[in-house]
């Protein structure tokens, strides 16, 4: 006859911590591989716009974020962004120069394409539509979620390339040319691939697209 | 203490991101934002810690204490407050940047105006005496810097007297006296002496500090109208 044992109070315990940390090790195991896991992903038909035709959504690998544009700030800037957008321009560019809990940019059309990025040159890229002047005049708070164009070190440089801020700029205030605000998804932007030691990131994540809401 | 200690750290990695972006914007090391909310939206930064900037590091300067900061402060802005925001943008000045015991290859300076990067440096411990004439004098070096072809060294030249030579550079001479002459002979000062820009530079400083023009000589006369009749191509509204 075979005897039933009794598990004993102290392996009782150490029973259940061998179960705890197994469910954490799977859990982090996850929580690692997918980064997006905790980001809110934001479905644009849900949402009600006050000015719809003024709404870009970009879609980048946790999900969309929706961009608020402001032509009766910068007309001309958000027109070259609009156009860009409209031509499907950034589509697959890198977002090459991530400061990590400060910005993320993109927007190289002729050195950040998925499968051509040139390293070498990354951020010197031109759009083929020339310069454009900055409109940096009018007041304009550079709090979180910002959309500006970037430049050269001299204004009336701008052309394609963007950036977002991920925490508030103030000194950025007749810097950079903005062109709208981040009103959902900022935490998509977050989760975009940086490195510690350089601005400039090797095998950056991509803008999957750029679309106005309407067209 | 462990919040207190939490308090601390959280202070200094704002402190440090904020830093980042100022020296992305200037390229000057270990600043920290003083005033950004002035009429003219001139940005006032101040050192936090030394800095070493320039060609083989030959640009040195250090932090200051709180209280002097803010008592050169009142000065500093008072003057810059002088101009608006439309000129400080067309001659691109944008950042003051606050700290003592400026130098430049170790000769010591009142300020390094930069006019590519928008910014003065200023050591707010320059000799009292004439620390708000240097404030314009730096001034006007961002002015001259951005406008060269206005103010043409070989017609200015020209005013003076014609035996006269200015040196090749600026700390090539031992000419280096501030003081205002009481009798002028073509210039203000014997720095006045030492190169052309300096000499503009000069009578704009005094231009604008409203020294007494009564008993200058005709040499400065045509000077103070040069510099006046300039400034007007610059802004037409600018006010000495």
């Amino acid at each position: 006859m075979i005897k039933k044992i009794k598990a004993s109070r102290s392996e009782k315990i150490i029973f259940i911590f061998i179960i705890i940390l197994a469910l954490f090790s799977f859990g982090s195991f996850l929580l690692i591989k997918d980064k997006c896991l905790f980001v809110k992903d934001y479905d644009t038909k849900k949402i009600h716009f006050d000015s719809p035709e003024n709404i870009a959504i970009l879609n980048v690998p946790c999900g969309n974020v929706i961009i608020e544009l402001y032509p009766n700030i910068s007309p001309n800037s958000v027109k070259r962004f609009v156009t860009l957008v409209n031509s499907k321009a950034y589509d697959d560019v890198a977002f090459h120069r991530v400061i990590k809990g400060a910005l993320v940019q993109a927007g190289d059309l002729e050195f950040g394409k998925r499968g051509s990025v040139n390293y070498g040159k990354i951020g010197t890229g031109k759009s083929g539509l020339g310069t454009i002047n900055s409109e940096v005049d009018k007041p304009f708070n550079f709090d979180k979620g910002t959309v500006a164009l970037a430049r050269t070190q001299k204004y009336n440089t701008e052309d394609s390339q963007f950036f977002i801020i991920l925490k508030d700029e103030p000194l950025y205030e007749t810097e950079y040319t903005p062109i709208g605000k981040v009103i959902y998804g900022l935490k998509a932007l977050e989760k975009i691939k940086y490195l510690d030691k350089s601005q400039y990131v090797l095998r950056p994540d991509y803008i999957n697209s750029i679309r106005m809401l309407i067209n | 203490m462990n919040l207190i200690r939490l308090i601390l750290l959280s202070l200094f990695i704002f402190t440090q991101s904020q830093a980042d972006t100022i020296y992305n914007l200037i390229k000057i090391p270990n600043l920290e934002i003083y005033e950004i909310n002035s009429s003219n939206k001139l940005r006032y930064l101040y050192a936090k810690q030394p800095f070493t900037i320039g060609i083989d590091n030959n640009i040195n300067c250090f932090d200051s204490e709180k209280k002097v900061l803010d008592k050169k402060y009142k000065i500093i802005k008072k003057n810059f407050n002088r101009y608006n925001q439309k000129f400080l943008k067309k001659i691109n000045l944008k950042y003051i940047v606050l700290c003592e015991d400026l130098s430049i290859s170790k000769i010591n300076t009142a300020g390094i105006p930069d006019n590519v990067m928008k910014t003065l440096i200023l050591d707010i411990k320059f000799d009292e005496k004439y620390f708000e004439r240097v404030i314009h004098h730096e001034v006007f070096h961002i002015i001259n810097d951005s406008f060269k072809e206005i103010f043409d060294e070989k017609i200015w030249s020209n005013f003076n007297m014609k035996d006269f030579r200015y040196a090749k550079c600026s700390t090539c001479t031992n000419k280096l006296g501030l003081d205002t002459y009481s009798n002028t002979d073509g210039f203000f000062t014997e720095y006045s002496q030492s190169t052309a820009s300096e000499d503009m530079a000069e009578v704009f400083s005094h231009l604008m500090i409203g020294t007494d023009l009564n008993n200058i000589d005709p040499i400065l006369k045509k000077k103070i109208q040069f510099i006046k009749k300039n400034l007007l191509k610059i802004d037409e509204n600018f006010i000495l």
